[in-house]
Formats: structure tokens, C-alpha cells, sequence
């Protein structure tokens, strides 16, 4: 008796042994192979035996709003297909989502995976998320980009001051310079102004002449009156702008060096020469920025509704023919024209052109990160998974947004389905093409009213996976005009170096955040009023200054300065 | 009786009064109105005031035929009717012991009750509860933050409190216990107060969105109200990508007023008829001389 | 806020009259059951009562249990998170906070500047709106008693109620539509030649938007209470006065307001007290302001909602919030007693 029962223990321990060896050797092979249960890899399908379910926090966007398609027939079953993970989605509306993740969060009922976050501060400081640098070790398809194209230093500028990080951004090859200026090119030439020629070495200075001299020659022609806004932008009222001035101000701002509308951050800026951090929101440079806004809207050019009014509201004006330039982005670039044809300007009216935006002080675009918003990973995943079943899902995360065949799959769609390849007749290139029947809204590739669209329907390049990865990847969708676009504008302009990290501690950043919550407030109130005239800027810049000393700018500028000093 | 010539001045200008003050309460629907039913053109010239211009019904349609329109409007009707029931008989079967001076109890539950009017527990607290109770994205999750609204206790604990005793007394001596009595005798009698608390309570549910922010996550569980919120703060409109059509450029200019106007509906088209209740109930000491 | 006060006035006023029903009742049950404890008795008897009493009224009781578990659960529970206010909150570990940082929070926010602009909002917008409801409605109510004709004055009272079941929501969007740069208001303006002003976006506006709007809102619905009070008043007073040689005018002032006084009283007593509050104005502020307005419209719980959830300092939101329940405590019992003093009726 006693002796099969030593048997059975041994041979219970020689299994658990083996078994545990087996474990461990699994979890040690970094980038590819068989680990128990799931397979992975750089450029393989991270697969895995059990069906296993992650919970995942997801942005529903109202304008393609989630359907139960998605789940059954769409990018998540597509996922699912693909990898034998189920994904349970736990969606707030676009609007809401920061908010209420932050909520979820904080109150300890974080999902296991956090997209699209831009700001990971908050979150850290509460122990809810993971130092992600601790194991991105074990994720093939971001180390292979991170090495290939020197992320490193860009990576920095997310350290915080333990050493770690706790995002896992999106990856660019190269900053892209998404957002910029739309112009209704017939009506500028009309005017006698080609702005194709204009545009390598133009100021801001250059484009409010040039629309002075534009808006004449419509109210000559009896295209508008003589008090009408020939320019109303959106992204920049009170929602979509975020109270901060938005996309414009951002644009201006960075063009002046200085940190302004969605842009605008805690207001610091960096001095390169002299490593040292300033109060950017204070200083004459920004002085400059909106005494230059303020010319537009002074002069008649531009409507200080901007600043207040929705999207919308913008987008109509510019339809109907009232405005004679926009903002624009990649994405939307099929929206307006599709808008123009719809409004009062109507089809075959109009044409339209892409602009390098004006220079500033300097010749920087404003977009300089090569990071985007990214994914963290909630401290509860590692607790309830277990070490290695945290190690596994971050290799489903990192298969999901950085390898190129879960890209392609949750931008495009399926092979043969959604998308095909098919040979570019310029190039000579394999280009891939959506199938016919199919149009993109979210890819900006239009279509016929009977096409379905590929986001509308199943969820495809939606802007929760639908970010980072090379540059030929980035653009594989962008139609001949955005190609074009790019191409000038890196010609044109560089790229600003970027700031380096300031890396505080837990407490010091408590009493930051205390600081610039309402400082940063202060600064936009008072940057909106002095763009739209409400202020007056050289009878009133020094109040401007003295209530932001007031309000702590100048402790906020000590403190940075000596975190800065210690690294 | 004679009257002063003043006091007829004072008759004349007071209905003139009135008559402003009517049209100043009502101004805001009309603008709606108008404006739900009007053009878009119209609309961004500015010509709309309180008569639709160029009557179209293209957004009502299409706000009509939204799923996600139909979806919330359905789950509001469920949370307030649910809500409604629940709060009914909880307020009810609280308030009526309240009611009773004889139990020593009371005065120790009443301040207990009134207290938390002026302290809660902030919005952490109450989140962190609620979702370690696993009521989020629940109708129990929609309805139990508000569910016993303390100043409607006290409502009904003055309207049982002021029921004539003798009546209870008959149900006792006819051997009905407290419960009987309560729900044969003493409820049948507050239909004054009951139809005020109903009204109120479906009112509140129905225009609740913030309750609905904090624990309905998901589209298919959002509530008018809300889903009404997120079109005001122009998410919804905001650069709508895909193809614009002269259509999407109508919805857009008069979807707001569209949606305001059919969630206010049925509470426009109810609260008359259950005035004479709610006024009375409010009034509770004038008719029960 | 408002609204429960005056309830519980007219409830006050009932317990009167119940009290003398009460007692007859009593005096029966004392008969049919014997052994009814009442208050005159010693303090014996009335220990040995309470375990007699519950086991008498045990059914009473039962009806309470289950929402006073409730209230315990849903109201007292969520106070004890209260805590984080003195202590270091961080999200994920226990919602009691992890250490004791003591007055640390209560310190950063006494010498925050957005604090005490919040403070000031919050008291200059009650403050004026009270300047403003208070005597309009009592002014509507006694104008609403002076319609003749039945059919008119239901029918105007009905008109006005209807902005009160409007939800804020509607209401925030209706003044968005309103005062917007193609909106009527700013159309009027422009019609007189001035220029298109954009209100949504003014500081200086938003004290005008924010009362003018509250006005439209509880104006006819305020007036409930000041009308009951007057149906109360006996008809034999007016016929008197009027005998007397009193025209219209001096009846109303002499009568109707002097009996409704007290009413009136108790409802401006309590008002003040509650003029730090800021919870049930919340929405509205929060559905309406911008940053551009933050100057004049960011009330306390705006305040403490942003600093909670934007900085993710719930430790310091917490603190703040409790700061302001203080206060209002404070002075809310101060009012009670005030009122209690002056008119006997009060909350509690």
C-alpha cells in the first residue's frame, strides 16, 4: 500500500515538474514559438486552443455608432475567427468615453484592455494600470517596430518618473501632419490668387492678405456682402473645439511655438538652447499667436462663432458656399466633397484644394509626435489572469494593434470580401482596393448611395485598432489628392524636435494637476476673448499675465524646472 | 357689490398680464415647433419664428425611423414605469407608519430619513457601490439611486397623517390586521396623493439623464433623455463622415428641436388631466377642512 | 430644496389637527386594549413598554424594514465614502482610501483660487435668484387670486405649470436654440441694429441666462403653496372687511397677506439657508457652461465634479463637497431654528 502510494506522489511530482519546466521555457521564448495554449508571433496569427474572453473598454463613436453586426459578422467576429478570442466590449459614447472610463476605473471595475487613451496621468498615479515597458519584452510585433524605426526616444517622452511607462501607444513610422486648410481653389483664383504656388513659403501674415484680397473680389461679384465671414472653422467651438480654441489654435499656435487650442496642455513650453521649461501661455511669442488671430477676425475674415459654434454649423456655412475655406483632415476630406456637392455649390461647381497650412515663426507642422493615443492594460487583468495569462493576452494585444495582418484585417476587412489587391496601373504596385459594392466613410473612400459601407456595417477602421504602423500602411487607403498632400508637405515644412519627458513624481504631479486644472481653464477663457476681440490685447495682456501668476503659473514653472533639473 | 373704477383698471391690466405671461411660458415650444417642422434653409437664413417655413416632416421621419431613437424611447417608457411602481409602494409603505405619532420609532426614523437630504456621499461612493453591487447597465441600476425620494415621503406621511382615523379604527374592529388595513382601507382612500406621486415620479424618471450617464453604458440601454444629450452636445452632428445629402443637412439642422419636442410630448399631453390631483396634493391642508 | 420645506410646513400644520384625532383614538384604545402607554407616565413603565410596544406594532414596523434598509445601504453606506475626503484615495485599492493625509486636501482647496470663485458663483447666482423668484411669486400668486373667471385662472395655471415638468435637458437645449447667433434673440437684436451677440460664450450673461430661465421654469409652479395658504383664509374675514368699508386693495393687505405670513415667513427663512447649496442647480450649470463662462458659472458641485473626475483627484473632490455640506447644514439649522422662532412651523 505504501508503496504505490509513493509511486502515485512521484509520479504526481515528476508530471508537475515536467510540466512546469515546460511552463517556464514557454514564457522565456520571446519572439515566436508555441507557448502552452496559444501560438504567436512576429508576422504570425496569435491563435489560442481555449477560447478565451478579454474584456476590452471601447469609444462608440454616435456618427458609426456599434452594431450588434459588428459582434456577429463584423471586425469582432472577424477577430474572433481569426485568434479564438472573444472580445467582451464595454462601450460609452464617444462624448462620454474618457470620463467614464476614468469613472469605471477608479472605482476598481476597470475592463482588462483601455483604448484609445491619450493622457494616462490620472490613471497611473492610481496604481489601476500596468507598467506596460516591464513587458513589452514579450510582445514581438511592437518590439520589432520600436527597434526598427528608433522609438526610443519618443517612448521617453511617456517615461514617467519611476522609469516605466503605462501606454502602449500608437506607433508612427513618421509624424503625420493630418489636420490642415481647404480652400475653394476656383474662387481663390478667380481672385488671381494660384495658391499651389503660394504655398511653400507662405505666412499667416500672407494668408490673411491674400483672403483681404479674396473677399473683395466676392463682394465685387456680389458673392457675399461686405460684413459677411468669409472663413468659419470648425473643431473649434465648445464641444468638438473642447473649450480650448481646438484644431486652429493648435495649428496657429505650434506655427508661433507655442501650445495652444487642443493642443494646449499644461501651457509649458521647452527652450531647447537653454534646457529650461517656460510658461509658453504668457510669454510674447503667444502674445504674437493671438494678436495674429485676432486680425482675422478684426479684419472681417474670420467668424469668432469658430470659437462657439458646432461642427455642423461650420460645415454648412462652407456647403452652401457662404465660406471660402475650411479646416480639413484626411479622414474628411471625401465628407466635404461630398457636402459641397450636396449644398448649394452643388456638383461640378467648385474645385477644391488641399493646402500645406501657413508658416509661423517657424516652418515646424504642429504634429511632431510619432506617438498617438494608445492602449494600457488594467493592474486587474494581471491579477486575475495570472502572470503567464497576462503575458498571453498582451500578446493578443499586440497582435491585435501592431501586427500588420490584424491591421489590415480591422482597417480593411476580409480578403476577397470587403478588399482585394489589385495592380496599380501608375506603379506597378500591389494597391489594395475595396471590393465593389463597398465604400468607406471612415477610409474616405466614397461610393454609390447602394454601397454599403464597411464601418457603417461591421465596424471596419474604426478609430479604437485604427491607428500607428508605417507609413506605406498608413496610406494604403489615401486617394491621389491626400497622397499629394503629404508629399508637399513634407517637402515644405519639418518636423518640431520633441520635448523632453518631465518625469514627477506621484505627489508632484497631484499638486501639478491642482495647479494647471484651473490655470489652463484661466488660459483658454482668456485666449478665446482676446481671439475674438471680447479683450483687448495691448490694453489688456497684463491682467492676462498677472492672473495667471495668480493662479500658480509661476510655481508651475519652478516645479517642472527643477523635476527637470534632477534627470 | 360695488367696485372701485380702480379695480377695474386693476381686472383689465392683470388679464393682460396673464396673457403675456402665457405667451412667454409658451414661446420657447412654439419656436420649436416651428422650427422642427421647418426647412433647413430656412432654418440657417434665420426666417423661422413661430411659423414653420417650408413645412417638411423629413426629420421627424427619420428620428422616427431610427432604431436607436425607437430603442430609447421603449426603454424610457419601461425605467419609468418600472421605476414608478417600485417607488409607489416603497414611499408608500414607509410613509404610512411615519404617519402613526404613536410609534416610539419614528422619532428617531424621521431625522434619520430627513438627514441624508443634506449629506451624501458624493459621486465616488455611490458609483463604486452600485457597481460592486453589480447594478450597472441594469434597470434596478437605473432606478434604485432615486427610488425613495425622501421629500415625497414626507408628501405622503402629511397626506396619511391628516386621513380620518375613525375608517382605520372600522377595518380594525372588523379584524383586518395592519396590513389590510392599509392597503384596503387607507390606499383606496389617497388616490389624490397617489396620483401626485405617480406623476411625479414617472415625470422624474422619464427625465432623468444623469442617473442614466453614470450606470447605463451602453446604446441599447440609454434613456430619451440621454440619448437627447448626446445630440445636444453635438457628438452626434459633429462631422458626420460618409456622404453628406441635401437630407442629412435637413436632419442635422432640426434634429434638436425634433427630439426635444417628442420627448417632452407625452408629459405635455399628460400633466393637464392630473392637475386637479397634483394641485391637490400639494394643497393637502386647504380642502381637508 | 425648496420644495421639501414647504412641504413639510403644511405637514406641520397637519400634525396639529391630527394630534387632537390622535388623542381621541388614543383614549379608545386605551379602552378597547387597556395597558396604551402614554407620554404622562414614568420612566419604568415606559422600558418596560418598549419591548410591548414593538411586539403591539410590530406590523407597523415591518412595513419600514425594508426601506430602511434602503436608505442604509443607498444613502448611509455611499456617506461613510466620505472618509476619502481625509484620506489618500487611489483608484483600484480600497475605496476607504489607503492613508491618512488628514487636512491636507481641506488646506489645497482653502487657498485655490477656482474655489473660491466657485464659492462666490454659487452665492451670487442663489442670492440673485432669490432676489428675483421670492416676491414674484408671491406677486403671481396674488394675482392668480384675483382672476374672476374659473375657466381663465385653471387655464393660466395650467400654462404655467408646464415648464416645470420640462426636463433640463429640453430646457438647457431650448436656451442653446434660443440665444444662439441665428437664434430669435439675437435676430431682435440685430433687427435694432445692434450686433450679433454671442451670449453662450459671455461671462457677463450667464447670471441673466441662468435666472431668467430658473423663473421660467418654477414661477407658476412656486405658486401652489402661496394659493393654498390663501383658499385657507376664511371667506368671513373679506365679507367683514368689506362691510367695513374696505375696497379691493386694503382687503389684499390687510387680510390675505397677514394670513399667509406665516407661510411666507417660513419659505424665505429657509431659502437663505439654503443659498450655499449648489447640488440642485448642478445639472443645468453643467448642461450650459463652457470654459469661456467658467468666471461666473462654475458653481461648487461643478467644480467639485470637474477637479474630481478631469484631475482624478477624488480625495480633494471629496473634501469639498463635504465642505459644502457642512455649511449648509450649518446655516439650514440656523434658518430651522430662526423660523421655528418666529413663525413655530419650520422642518424639523
Amino acid at each position: 500500500m505504501g508503496k504505490k502510494l509513493l509511486c502515485v506522489l512521484l509520479a504526481v511530482l515528476l508530471v508537475t515538474a515536467v510540466f512546469a519546466a515546460g511552463k517556464k521555457d514557454a514564457a522565456a521564448s520571446q519572439s515566436t514559438g508555441e507557448a502552452v495554449g496559444y501560438t504567436y508571433g512576429l508576422d504570425k496569427t496569435f491563435y489560442s486552443e481555449q477560447p478565451v474572453t478579454y474584456s476590452m473598454f471601447f469609444s462608440d463613436a454616435s456618427w458609426y455608432p456599434m452594431k450588434d453586426e459588428w459582434k456577429t459578422e463584423g471586425v469582432f467576429a472577424e477577430i474572433t475567427k481569426k485568434t479564438n478570442v472573444t472580445l467582451d466590449i464595454r462601450s460609452f459614447d464617444s462624448g462620454d468615453y474618457t470620463n467614464k472610463i476614468k469613472l469605471d476605473i477608479n472605482a476598481g471595475n476597470s475592463a482588462y484592455i483601455i483604448p484609445k487613451v491619450y493622457e494616462e496621468g490620472p490613471f497611473v498615479d492610481g496604481g489601476a494600470v500596468v507598467a506596460v515597458s516591464d513587458y513589452v519584452q514579450y510582445m514581438p510585433n511592437y518590439m520589432d517596430f520600436y527597434t526598427k524605426y528608433n522609438m526610443a526616444n519618443d517612448l521617453d517622452t511617456i517615461v514617467r518618473s519611476d522609469g516605466k511607462y503605462y501606454r502602449l501607444p500608437g506607433m508612427l513610422e513618421a509624424a503625420m501632419q493630418d489636420y490642415t486648410i481647404m480652400i475653394r481653389d476656383d474662387i481663390f483664383k478667380a481672385a488671381g490668387y494660384d495658391v499651389s504656388k503660394l504655398e511653400k513659403d507662405w505666412t499667416w501674415e500672407s494668408l490673411y492678405d491674400i483672403l483681404v484680397g479674396v473677399k473683395k473680389y466676392m463682394v465685387s461679384k456680389g458673392m457675399c456682402e461686405a460684413d459677411d465671414y468669409i472663413w468659419s472653422d470648425l473643431w473649434c467651438g465648445s464641444e468638438s473645439g473642447q473649450g480650448k480654441g481646438g484644431n486652429l489654435l493648435k495649428l496657429m499656435g505650434a506655427s508661433y511655438g507655442v501650445p495652444s487650442g487642443w493642443a494646449v496642455g499644461n501651457g509649458m513650453q521647452y527652450n531647447r538652447d537653454k534646457d529650461e521649461w517656460y510658461f509658453a501661455s504668457t510669454s510674447k511669442d503667444y502674445k504674437d499667436f493671438v494678436t495674429l488671430v485676432n486680425k482675422f477676425v478684426k479684419g472681417g475674415i474670420l467668424d469668432p462663432e469658430t470659437f462657439t459654434q458646432s461642427d455642423s454649423v461650420a460645415t454648412a456655412k462652407f456647403y452652401n458656399g457662404e465660406t471660402v475655406l475650411m479646416s480639413v483632415n484626411r479622414g474628411q476630406y471625401q465628407t466635404w466633397i461630398s457636402g459641397l456637392d450636396a449644398g448649394k455649390v452643388g456638383k461640378g461647381n467648385y474645385s477644391v484644394y488641399v493646402t500645406v497650412y501657413p508658416k509661423g515663426t517657424n516652418k515646424y507642422a504642429a504634429e511632431n509626435s510619432r506617438l498617438e493615443n494608445g492602449v494600457m492594460i488594467a493592474e486587474k487583468a494581471r491579477k486575475e489572469l495570472g502572470e503567464d495569462g497576462f503575458i498571453k493576452m498582451l500578446r493578443f494585444v499586440d497582435w491585435l494593434w501592431y501586427s500588420k495582418e490584424a491591421y489590415t484585417l480591422h482597417k480593411w476587412g476580409v480578403e476577397g470580401k470587403t478588399f482585394q489587391y489589385v495592380t496599380d496601373a501608375a506603379t506597378g504596385l500591389k494597391v489594395k482596393k475595396l471590393m465593389p459594392g463597398f465604400k468607406c466613410g471612415g477610409l474616405g473612400i466614397g461610393g454609390a448611395e447602394t454601397d454599403e459601407d464597411i464601418r457603417l456595417k461591421w465596424g471596419f477602421a474604426g478609430g479604437n485598432f485604427y491607428y500607428g504602423h508605417t507609413v506605406a500602411e498608413m496610406g494604403d487607403n489615401f486617394i491621389p489628392v491626400i497622397q499629394d498632400y503629404y508629399a508637399r508637405l513634407g517637402k515644405y515644412r519639418e518636423s518640431r524636435p520633441v520635448n523632453p519627458p518631465v518625469k514627477s513624481t506621484e505627489d508632484e504631479n497631484e499638486q501639478l494637476n491642482l495647479w494647471t486644472t484651473p490655470l489652463i481653464d484661466n488660459v483658454n477663457a482668456w485666449t478665446l476673448q482676446f481671439v475674438t476681440g471680447q479683450k483687448d490685447i495691448s490694453k489688456d495682456w497684463d491682467a492676462y499675465v498677472a492672473s495667471c501668476k495668480n493662479l500658480n503659473s509661476e510655481k508651475v514653472v519652478a516645479l517642472i524646472n527643477e523635476i527637470n533639473k534632477r534627470k | 357689490m360695488r367696485e372701485s373704477q380702480g379695480y377695474r383698471i386693476f381686472q383689465g391690466f392683470n388679464r393682460v398680464l396673464m396673457v403675456l405671461i402665457c405667451i412667454a411660458t409658451l414661446y420657447p415650444f412654439l419656436y420649436l415647433i416651428a422650427q422642427s417642422f421647418s426647412s433647413e434653409s430656412a432654418i440657417i437664413q434665420g426666417k423661422v419664428n413661430i411659423i414653420p417655413v417650408e413645412f417638411n416632416l423629413t426629420t421627424y421621419i427619420s428620428v422616427l425611423s431610427q432604431g436607436d431613437f425607437l430603442r430609447s424611447y421603449k426603454n424610457t417608457v419601461v425605467y419609468a414605469l418600472c421605476g414608478t411602481i417600485a417607488s409607489l409602494f416603497f414611499t408608500s409603505i414607509v410613509a404610512y407608519p411615519l404617519s402613526k405619532p404613536h410609534l416610539r420609532l419614528n422619532k428617531f426614523i424621521t431625522p434619520f430619513i430627513i438627514f441624508t437630504m443634506y449629506f451624501g456621499g458624493g459621486l465616488i461612493p455611490n458609483y463604486v457601490l452600485m457597481v460592486n453591487l453589480g447594478l450597472k447597465n441594469t434597470i434596478a441600476g437605473f432606478v434604485l439611486p432615486g427610488m425613495i425620494g425622501t421629500y415625497y415621503v414626507l408628501l405622503m406621511k402629511a397626506f396619511f397623517a391628516g386621513t380620518p382615523q375613525e375608517l382605520e379604527e372600522a377595518g380594525e374592529i372588523d379584524g383586518l390586521n395592519k396590513f389590510g388595513i392599509f392597503f384596503r382601507i387607507v390606499l383606496p382612500l389617497s388616490k389624490p396623493i397617489i396620483a401626485t406621486m405617480v406623476l411625479f415620479y414617472a415625470v422624474g424618471y422619464w427625465n432623468n439623464w444623469f442617473t442614466s450617464y453614470l450606470y447605463l453604458d451602453e446604446r441599447p440601454m440609454w434613456p430619451v433623455a440621454y440619448y437627447l444629450r448626446t445630440i445636444i452636445s453635438g457628438a452626434s452632428t459633429s462631422a458626420d463622415p460618409g456622404e453628406v445629402t441635401a437630407e442629412k443637412m435637413q436632419i442635422g439642422a432640426n434634429i434638436k428641436s425634433c427630439s426635444m419636442l417628442l420627448m417632452a410630448l407625452p408629459i405635455i399631453c399628460v400633466y393637464p388631466f392630473v392637475q386637479k390631483y397634483y394641485v391637490q396634493g400639494m394643497m393637502l391642508g386647504g380642502i381637508k377642512e | 430644496m425648496i420644495v421639501y420645506r414647504k412641504i413639510l410646513i403644511i405637514e406641520r400644520k397637519f400634525k396639529i389637527k391630527g394630534t387632537a384625532q390622535n388623542m381621541d383614538t388614543k383614549n379608545q384604545k386605551m379602552q378597547n386594549q387597556g395597558n396604551q402607554l402614554t407620554s404622562g407616565r414614568g420612566a419604568i413603565n415606559r422600558r418596560m413598554g418598549m419591548a410591548k410596544h414593538l411586539k403591539q406594532n410590530w406590523q407597523l414596523y415591518s412595513f419600514m424594514l425594508v426601506p430602511i434598509v434602503y436608505y442604509i445601504i443607498f444613502r448611509y453606506v455611499p456617506m461613510a465614502g466620505n472618509i476619502i475626503g481625509f484620506r489618500r484615495y487611489r483608484a483600484g485599492s480600497s475605496i476607504f482610501g489607503d492613508e491618512w493625509s488628514g487636512l491636507k486636501y481641506f488646506k489645497q482647496f482653502i487657498s485655490d483660487q477656482s474655489f473660491w470663485r466657485a464659492f462666490r458663483n454659487t452665492l451670487s447666482l442663489n442670492i440673485v435668484y432669490l432676489l428675483f423668484r421670492f416676491p414674484m411669486t408671491l406677486i403671481f400668486a396674488l394675482l392668480l387670486n384675483e382672476i374672476r373667471n374659473i375657466h381663465w385662472k385653471k387655464f393660466v395655471q395650467t400654462v404655467s405649470y408646464l415648464p416645470h415638468f420640462i426636463s433640463v435637458v429640453i430646457v438647457t437645449g431650448m436656451i442653446r436654440e434660443l440665444i444662439s447667433a441665428n437664434g430669435p434673440l439675437n435676430r431682435i437684436i440685430t433687427y435694432f441694429g445692434g450686433d450679433v451677440t454671442y451670449f453662450i460664450a459671455l461671462p457677463e450673461w450667464f447670471m441673466t441666462i441662468f435666472v431668467v430661465s430658473g423663473l421660467w421654469q418654477s414661477l407658476g409652479w412656486g405658486t401652489i403653496l402661496y394659493l393654498a395658504a390663501m383658499s385657507n383664509i376664511s371667506p368671513n374675514l373679506y365679507e367683514a372687511a368689506e362691510i367695513d368699508g374696505a375696497n379691493h386693495f386694503q382687503r389684499v393687505w390687510h387680510i390675505t397677506i397677514p394670513s399667509i405670513l406665516p407661510t411666507i415667513t417660513t419659505l424665505l427663512i429657509l431659502d437663505v439657508g439654503g443659498l450655499v447649496g449648489s447640488g440642485m442647480a448642478f445639472e443645468k450649470v453643467y448642461l450650459l457652461y463652457n470654459p469661456m463662462i467658467y468666471e461666473t458659472a462654475d458653481i461648487i458641485s461643478t467644480y467639485v465634479f470637474r477637479m474630481g473626475l478631469d484631475s482624478g483627484n477624488y480625495s480633494y473632490a471629496t473634501a469639498v463637497g463635504l465642505f459644502e455640506g457642512l455649511i449648509n447644514l450649518v446655516l439650514l439649522t440656523i434658518a430651522n431654528v430662526t423660523s421655528k422662532r418666529i413663525t413655530n412651523s419650520g422642518l424639523w
